[in-house]
């Protein structure tokens, strides 16, 4: 008898032992959380990069594994397709010839009013392709893991598809980066609407889509209107394209509600590319002490 | 041997949402093995490696979602460690019970989630109820079928091993 209430006992230590543990982890865990919230995309945060490590072989693997596949399937299948496919791109190729060759006349055209205005062009950055190898589509959050390989990408590198703007690099972890997707809730990029230079704040509602911010009533928007980054945010620079109006509505009493469907279809991007654009400055981004805006 | 249990357990549950996010895009939204993991590792009621199960399981699926890291680290080590003090006060053998347990903790998973980031983010977007329940709904079918999976496998390795024992009397 007074074994089984000695033993009692020590189950009823041990579980207020474990009760006590739990309460330490949860508040480590808060405080974790806790440090990451003001600078959410860019604060170092070894444990995830740790994470990232052992879960983006494993996620490379499965990704290069499942194109493989739909590589041997696709190429039995299209080989019937490919000389058909090969004319039209032979004509595509001749038609964009023509099309570079016009802008390379509008650039030199460019270049000669811009020295005749003593204006100096921020310069465009080279493009770097990465794999993609995890897509995260759950509830708000939304991001990609790719894989950079040898070039390591930074912080706050803009991402791009050929159709227009992916999102920007949170984390960086060995030849493995995590992309914020700019349908992420927490995302927002500087943007303007192209055909009336009016700027605003587009910003990932989570749902897929892109709401487009503090654009006043008094500005004509248009849905079709096409929604580009204006440069004004430190992090991408101007003229990608970040989607297409879609949905024009009266919000509140000062500024439209505006929906903006993205440019690139996030769901079946297998390759992006990072773009090297030198980023603003960290000492520019903060406001100055005591001044006024 | 419980760890590694527990890792092989992990491992295979990190595999099967690689390639079902890679098959289907939905899939993640509707499924979270790691919570399935969790649960089942929990049954047999010790808190302490149900906890620690559920921080691995969490911090191992924070590195696949995007915001902050740690987010589902803090949920699943509360839901690893609540299932294993309810099955030290229910008897949880039959599956339908696992499937109840496990469509509940998916279901608190994602309410601490919410919660969570109501406390640390300015503008949280909430998860539809209707979702929520699927997903709920989805773990517990996914839990019950795991765990009579492992069921009948300990009854073959045990019927194999009864009747190695007769041949040999």
């Amino acid at each position: 008898m007074l074994g089984r209430g000695a033993a009692e006992r020590a189950d009823t230590v041990s579980e207020r032992g474990t009760a006590w543990l739990l309460a330490a982890l949860l508040v480590g865990q808060l405080v974790l959380l806790a440090v990451q919230v003001p600078g959410s995309g860019g604060a170092d945060n070894a444990l995830e990069s740790f994470a990232l490590r052992v879960v983006g072989p494993v996620a490379r693997a499965v990704t290069g594994t499942a194109a493989s596949v739909t590589g041997t399937r696709q190429r039995v299948r299209l080989q019937a397709d490919i000389l058909a496919e090969n004319q039209s791109l032979e004509h595509e190729v001749e038609r964009l010839r023509l099309e570079l060759l016009r802008l390379r006349d509008i650039e030199s055209e460019m270049q000669r009013l811009a020295a005749a205005l003593d204006y100096a062009a921020p310069p465009v950055g080279r493009v770097r392709a990465a794999d993609v190898v995890y897509v995260d589509h759950t509830s708000w959050l939304r991001t990609l893991v790719v894989w950079v390989g040898e070039g390591k990408a930074r912080p706050d590198q803009p991402v791009l598809a050929p159709q227009g703007l992916v999102g920007r690099v949170v984390r960086v972890a060995g030849p493995y980066a995590k992309v914020q997707l700019v349908t992420d809730r927490a995302a927002a990029v500087g943007a303007l609407v192209a055909r009336t230079r009016r700027q605003g704040v587009a910003r990932g509602s989570g749902t897929g889509a892109l709401v487009l911010d503090y654009v006043p009533l008094q500005v004509d928007v248009r849905p079709g209107d096409r929604v580009l980054t204006a440069g004004i945010d430190g992090v991408y620079p101007r003229g990608i394209p970040v989607g297409t109006v879609v949905a024009v509505e009266a919000g509140g009493q000062l500024f439209h509600q505006i929906r903006v469907a993205p440019a690139v279809d996030l769901g079946s991007l297998d390759r992006v590319y990072l773009l090297e654009h030198e980023p603003l400055p960290s000492e520019l981004k903060e406001t100055q002490p005591g001044a006024r805006p | 041997m419980r760890a590694l249990k527990l890792g092989a357990a992990l491992a295979a549950a990190l595999l099967v949402h690689l390639v079902g996010s890679r098959l289907w895009a939905d899939f993640p939204r509707l499924v979270d093995l790691f919570v399935v993991v969790v649960v089942l590792h929990s049954l047999d009621g010790e808190t302490l490696p149900g906890m620690f199960g559920g921080l691995a399981a969490g911090l191992l699926h924070d590195a696949l979602s995007g915001g902050l890291y740690g987010l589902y680290g803090f949920a699943d080590t509360l839901v690893g460690y609540g299932t294993a003090r309810l099955a030290q006060r229910l008897v949880i053998q039959r599956s339908t019970g696992v499937f109840g347990v496990a469509a509940f903790a998916a279901a608190v998973q994602q309410a601490v989630l919410v919660l969570l980031a109501f406390l640390l983010r300015t503008d949280p977007g909430l998860p539809q109820p209707g979702g929520v329940a699927v997903r709920a709904l989805i773990c517990g079918a996914a839990a019950m079928a795991a765990h009579l999976a492992i069921r009948s496998w300990h009854r073959g390795v045990e019927s194999r091993r009864s009747g190695r024992m007769r041949r040999l009397r």
